[in-house]
């Protein structure tokens, strides 16, 4: 059971003390290990990854049923809701987002000697043995910061089957790395 | 709907149906397993998008901000 909503009540003159703590308390709770993980998807932009940990916990605060969700749902919960606010800050911050192409991974290469360097290879490799339809999608959409309706325009197929594909491509993905201990 | 969970843990639904998604975990218990299963896989795909490429010539996959 999570502790965030526990033992308050009565114990604060306003409802705006209440929130204060409340929001206190999850920082304390979870502002150390979403910085952490949200900087990775800043670019180490610390200022930044601070202020999307922010909105996450306001957003948190604001949905407090799902404050008491078991532990690891509420963590995947916060992560993406934190990923959603990274990608749409991305989005908005750069004018044109896609003028310059990334490269397919194929293309990629990848440097010696670093941890990150290893995983990227593992991840790559992974993703090169899923179809290329599942392979496709994947690039299109979380790759290049795209939406499923941008990547369906794109792809030339409905936003529905880009979903559909995205599932299966992501599941088998999982099934590839759950074991090679690549960091997550 | 359910196989929208993927599309919701990567961040890459349109914004109403991003937000109709987390109504439908509200309800879904098969939904939330999902996401709690998937939940890494993101961050193993970000290793792609900040890799460094070794040639000018190819950018690095991650976008400017």
């Amino acid at each position: 059971m999570c502790p965030v909503l526990g033992h308050l009540d009565g114990r604060f003159e306003s409802a705006d003390a209440e929130a204060e703590h409340r929001i206190a308390v999850l920082y304390q709770e979870f502002g150390g290990p979403l910085l952490r993980h949200v900087r990775k998807s800043t670019g180490n932009d610390l200022q930044w990854a601070e202020d999307v940990v922010q909105e996450t916990l306001v957003r948190a605060w604001r949905n407090s049923a799902r404050l008491q969700w078991e532990p690891s749902l509420l963590w995947a919960w916060l992560l993406t809701v934190a990923r959603r606010i990274v990608i749409d800050g991305r989005r908005r911050k750069s004018v044109r987002p896609h003028e310059v192409e990334p490269p397919e991974v194929d293309m990629m290469a990848v440097p010696d000697g670093s941890e990150r360097a290893l995983s990227a290879i593992v991840v790559a490799d992974a993703l090169r043995s899923l179809s290329d339809e599942h392979r496709e999608v994947i690039e299109q959409t979380y790759l290049r910061d795209r939406t499923i309706s941008e990547a369906a325009e794109i792809l030339g197929i409905p936003p529905g089957t880009v979903k559909s594909r995205l599932y299966y491509g992501i599941r088998a993905l999982r099934e590839l790395l759950r074991d090679k201990g690549v960091a997550g | 709907m359910h196989d929208e969970v993927a599309a919701y843990v990567l961040g890459v639904l349109d914004e109403e149906e991003h937000e109709a998604f987390e109504r439908h975990l509200d309800e879904c218990e098969q939904c939330r397993r999902e996401l709690v299963e998937l939940v890494e896989l993101p961050e193993q795909l970000d290793e792609l998008k900040h890799t460094p490429s070794a040639s000018d010539d190819d950018p690095p996959m991650s976008m400017s901000r």
